[in-house]
């Protein structure tokens, strides 16, 4: 099986622990599994043999219960080191797992995570991983330890009386089959009841997004009559969970009955007709054996069903980790120490699906130190061209040159190091301001952050927050205003020191006009000494460009300075005009 | 029964036992037995099927509340949170009714009659399996307290991990960006680490318990046998005895551990019916009137805002609204986005309740109406709407009591939805949503659109219901909608003066305040923001015809 082969090639570094677990594990089985078998003798030579003195008796009692301690003490020890050592290399197998499974996500390209759900791959790194999880400690190691138990005590049974034993171990086949029924069946209206619970809250989820809607238009008692019906659904799957539950239990009480009726029926017949094979020390071991026997019988039985859904956990995570990487570093990347910041795109097609162009041959150049504005209408393309170079995609035909390189020859890692990004919606990490700005850089000192935040006007409401820097923000982005995140986003693209910057720059309507004001500044500050493109929706922001591309539907319409542009009266003069009538300007 | 093992292992120490004699009690065993499974099962069974019974019921009348409560308990309540106090707590608090039930009677049954048994058969022994029980059980729920603990650090910790991952995969962009893969990655390990650390520390108090128990029984055994040994080699007991408590011994020891169990679970489902029940005993805000039942004939469809002002928290939204809208007119809203618009929409149907003032519909106010007299004369169609994942004649229909396929028909076709649905594979069987076909934004509106006007309702209130739908689209709706517009009061929230331009009046809402009033060709004379925007929509209109 190929999929538990390399599931197992990652127990591989734990072998050495993995043998002292099941080392453990027999020395366990050998220890606990021998306490019956003092109790018979304890029986037989203490209570039963009435030649001899009772002092001698007595003291062979006590020197008997002292060993049965001492193997007890043991025995739970061993078991207790050796449970804590299977939780830990199922920890770390986990672990390494986990952690591929991360790297991996973070190797992808930008196009899976177009297709992909983050929730899909959440699911991934964290239910079905820890579903391995419990399978790797609880199942493979658990099932190993049960059966050991089971193979002990059917040994120490057999070596004691055969006869007692065979006629108990007939029972078993058909008591692990009636177990095992039992199981499925409970494991059948286990997933009946999932079924009907996740469907009856896609009902209610619906429902109650929708509330307005229903009360709108009078539905309150037909939406009440579809829940009712859901709803009895999942109890009736309840019901029938009860009903195999109410069994399982009394399942194994039966078996128990069974097991001590026979040790009554053929021990007690054997003592009566007076065979030496059986004493009563033997019976009283007999039914010590029984009450333990069942225990590991039952797990067994339970983890039989459990193995399929680990397996196809395991077929899940393995898939994940085999998705193809769509932008590959080169074999032997350049590295230059400095790049002087000459953008080039040669005769570039590009299309996120196949057959529908978003850029068509398109060529243009940046300068060092340039800066680039690109306008043109929603749907342009203008925001594919960041994309691009900074190989979050591979274009199709021609080419992206940095200093007339190819940035396909560049590793990406260190050719986005270089860029630096300010989205438009900025994203915000759980973790302190501070943190936020140098993103953990070792490079990046508490002087190099204050110093980027005052540049770009964040050093005051920063310094104005409860804890200043060191103020912890949420995902959201906690108490911030959007203008204020937009400028945290900037002071961290500062601090970054990015040789090349790009710049998404979408004007919103719920920033204040001060807060406006400040955005445009930090822009302007940004920008300074800097190749950069910016696509740009606020007329400040295209005046002030070196140059401007105008786009439409992929492809360049025209290109040069706001004056000249303005003077040919062409596309870029109409879109100018509808930019200085918005509301949001 | 261990009094029949008992009798069995003392007849064959003694010698008195005879073939008879053993069958006899090998026979009784069985019946004993039998009858105890049966009622293991029934002690299990009877409980738990109780338990579902409530929590059907509960979940029904949960649910039944919350299809009363209005807007202002959805604003504040977040989805999530209601799905949460429908499964898990509804869960919790079932499991503690049949849980609690089952293993309560269980262990009180238990340990009652097994300890009556013990003490007639033999208190000293009694006594001795006490004395290593009681302390057990009380180290054990001590050390359960700390595995609680435990686990719940390592919970915490759990959901943190998994939160890092979340905010790294919905963050890839910005990762990708800065190049931090290595350092997110670096962060992740160490996470991982702490987590491994926090899990171990919960295992080693977790794993302590099976063991400790397990030597503790041992000690119960040995202890018997010591203690009864010596009276056995005296004589003055028997061994049938002492297997007979080594038999209570192994009975005794779960319901104990229950016990601790059962007290937890209680507590939860304590927890959770507060939670529940603090839902159940919201009152609705928007509610019926005792006397508003008095009027059932519906009155006339002009409506009337009357120094209406409407606040929600600290902010005022609407302030001093004063509009007449006579039946049978179209009357146009537009203003910047956030300006009050579809709130003043909202009050006409008692989405919510106005603050000071009062809307009337045909002289009336409408807080004296019933809810199903008001919403039954409204047809009303959002912006962003919610369609359900069924089929679209269910859809269509949805505020139609038995609809036909004749009114379903028709309003699809003034919505300009009937090309759509011929492309669909099942055509008005179609299922709508994640499951079927996935609507665009524009087909999604023009369903809310059918939906409302399948109603055939005297007062239509569209809310921006063409925002996602291109200019040619919109213009071949509205001179279908026109004669079902003109039939009805209507009232029509728009950006777009092309549609706005079909209106009687129309009204500019800035700031929560009615600052225009008048017909486009009023209006667009005005300067004013109604005149800006169709300035501007003239700019975009050439811009595209430019193409």
């Amino acid at each position: 099986m190929n999929k538990g082969k390399r599931l197992l090639a990652y127990s591989r570094p734990y072998w050495r622990s993995l043998t002292a677990s099941l080392v453990m594990i027999l020395g366990m089985t050998l220890a606990l599994n021998y306490l019956p078998l003092l109790l018979r003798r304890i029986t037989d030579e203490c209570f039963e043999k009435t030649d001899t003195a009772a002092a001698e008796r007595i003291a062979l009692l006590i020197r008997l219960g002292m060993i049965y301690l001492l193997y007890a003490g043991l025995g739970h020890l061993v078991r207790y080191v050796q449970s804590m050592l299977t939780a830990w290399i199922g920890q770390k197998i986990i672990y390494d797992l986990r952690l591929d499974v991360f790297r991996k996500v973070l190797r992808m390209h930008q196009g899976f995570f177009d297709k992909t759900a983050v929730g899909t791959l959440m699911s991934r790194a964290t239910s079905d991983i820890d579903r391995l999880q419990h399978f790797v400690t609880e199942g493979v190691v658990g099932s190993i330890a049960d059966l050991a138990m089971l193979i002990g005590i059917m040994g120490y049974m057999l070596y004691m009386s055969p006869l007692l034993s065979f006629s108990i171990f007939t029972t078993l086949p058909f008591l692990f089959a009636v177990m095992l029924y039992v199981n499925i069946r409970l494991r059948n209206a286990n997933r009946d009841i999932r079924d009907r619970q996740s469907r009856l809250n896609a009902l209610v989820q619906e429902d109650l997004t929708g509330m307005t809607t229903i009360q709108l238009f009078n539905r309150e008692a037909y939406a009440m009559v579809e829940f009712d019906d859901r709803n009895s659904h999942l109890r009736s799957a309840y019901f029938d969970e009860v009903r195999w539950f109410s069994l399982y239990f009394p399942a194994i009480e039966a078996g128990q009955t069974i097991a001590v009726l026979i040790t009554l029926a053929v021990g007690g017949f054997a003592i009566l007709n007076g065979s030496e094979a059986v004493t009563i020390g033997t019976f009283i071991a007999f039914l010590a054996y029984v009450q333990n026997f069942f225990h590991p019988l039952g797990s067994l039985s339970d983890k039989a069903g459990a193995f399929q859904v680990a397996l196809a956990s395991t077929e899940r995570i393995f898939s994940l980790l085999d998705s193809e990487e769509a932008i590959i570093d080169p074999e032997e990347p350049l590295a230059p120490d400095r790049i002087a910041g000459a953008i080039a795109f040669n005769k570039v097609w590009f299309a996120y699906n196949e057959s529908h162009w978003v850029i068509r041959n398109l060529s243009f150049s940046v300068e060092p130190g340039q800066s680039l504005a690109v306008v043109g209408a929603t749907g342009a393309g203008k925001s594919t061209i960041i994309n691009l170079i900074g190989r979050f995609y591979d274009v199709q035909q021609g080419a992206v040159t940095i200093d007339s390189t190819d940035v396909r020859q560049f590793a990406k890692h260190d050719l986005r190091a270089r860029l630096g990004y300010v989205f438009q919606d900025p994203f915000i990490f759980t973790s302190s301001v501070a943190d936020n700005i140098g993103l953990n850089n070792p490079g990046i000192s508490r002087n190099d952050i204050i110093r980027a935040a005052r540049t770009v006007n964040a050093h005051d409401f920063i310094d104005a927050m409860p804890e200043g820097y060191d103020t912890v923000l949420n995902e959201r982005g906690n108490g911030l205003s959007l203008g204020q995140k937009q400028l945290l986003v900037m002071a961290r693209t500062l601090a970054q020191d990015p040789e090349l910057l790009f710049v998404l720059d979408e004007a919103t309507a719920s920033v204040d006009t001060a807060t406006e004001m400040l955005i445009q500044d930090a822009l302007g500050k940004l920008m300074a000494n800097r190749t950069s493109i910016v696509i740009a929706h606020r007329l400040s922001t295209i005046r002030h460009a070196d140059r401007i591309l105008v786009m439409r539907q992929g492809e360049l319409v025209d290109q040069g300075t706001h004056d000249e542009l303005m003077a040919r009266d062409g596309y870029y003069r109409q879109l100018y005009e509808l930019l200085l009538h918005s509301p949001d300007q | 029964m261990p009094y029949f093992v008992r009798l069995v292992i003392e007849g064959l120490e003694t010698h008195t036992l005879t073939a008879g004699q053993l069958w006899k009690l090998i026979a009784l065993f069985a019946a004993t037995g039998t009858i105890g499974i049966f009622f293991s099962r029934l002690i299990r069974y009877i409980p738990l099927r109780l338990s579902h019974r409530i929590e059907y019921t509960l979940r029904n009348d949960l649910f039944e509340h919350l299809t009363r409560l209005d807007q202002s308990f959805y604003r504040t309540e977040r989805t999530g949170d209601l799905m949460t106090k429908l499964s898990s707590d509804m869960n919790i608090i079932r499991d503690s009714i049949g849980q609690g039930l089952l293993q309560g009677t269980r262990t009180l049954i238990t340990m009652v009659s097994a300890s009556i048994v013990m003490f007639i058969a033999d208190p000293r022994l009694t006594g001795l399996m006490f004395s290593v029980f009681i302390p057990m059980t009380i180290i054990f729920f001590l050390v359960l307290k700390l595995v609680r603990r435990y686990q719940q650090a390592m919970q915490e910790h759990v959901s943190e991990v998994s939160n890092f991952c979340h905010e790294s995969f919905s963050g890839i962009r910005c990762i990708k960006g800065f190049a931090m893969e290595r350092r997110r990655t670096g962060q992740f390990e160490e996470l991982n680490h702490e987590l491994i650390r926090k899990t171990m520390r919960m295992q080693a108090s977790r794993q302590s318990l099976w063991p400790f128990m397990a030597f503790c029984f041992n000690l119960g055994t040995i202890l018997i046998f010591i203690s009864g040994g010596r009276r056995i080699i005296d004589g003055t007991l028997t061994i049938g005895t002492l297997t007979q408590f080594t038999y209570y011994l192994f009975y005794m020891r779960w319901p104990l551990l229950a016990l601790s169990w059962v007290m937890s679970m209680l507590q939860r489902g304590k927890v959770s019916w507060i939670r529940v029940r603090d839902i159940l005993e919201t009152e609705p805000a928007i509610a019926e009137r005792e006397e508003s039942i008095s009027d059932p004939s519906k009155p006339n469809a002009s409506i009337a805002f009357r120094k209406v002002s409407l606040s929600i928290g600290p902010r005022e939204l609407l302030s001093d609204i004063d509009l007449e809208i006579p039946a049978g007119t179209t009357i146009g809203i537009t203003g910047p986005t956030g300006s009050g618009k579809t709130l003043l929409t909202s009050l006409v149907a008692r989405l919510q309740d106005p603050t000071s003032g009062t809307v009337e519909i045909g002289g009336i106010d409408i807080r004296n109406l019933s809810l199903a007299t008001l919403r039954g004369m409204i047809g009303f169609a959002a912006q962003e709407p919610v369609l359900f994942s069924r089929t679209l004649e269910h859809n269509i229909g949805f505020g139609v009591e038995n609809p036909d396929m004749g009114i379903i028909g028709w309003a699809a076709e003034i919505a300009h939805l009937q090309g759509d649905i011929e492309t669909f594979p099942d055509r008005y069987q179609t299922i709508l949503g994640e499951r079927g076909v996935t609507l665009s934004g524009g087909q999604r509106q023009r369903t809310s659109i059918s939906r409302a006007i399948a109603r055939r309702p005297d007062i239509l209130i569209l809310d921006d219901v063409l925002s996602a739908v291109d200019t040619q689209t919109e213009a071949a709706i509205m001179k279908k909608l026109q004669p079902v517009m003109a039939e009805r009061t209507t009232l029509f929230v728009s950006h777009r003066v092309s549609t706005l331009r079909y209106s009687d009046t129309i009204v500019v809402i800035e700031n929560g305040r009615i600052t225009q009033q008048g017909t486009h060709d009023e209006l667009i004379r005005q300067p004013g923001y109604y005149a800006e925007l169709n300035t501007m929509q003239q700019l975009q209109e050439k811009l595209e015809g430019g193409k």
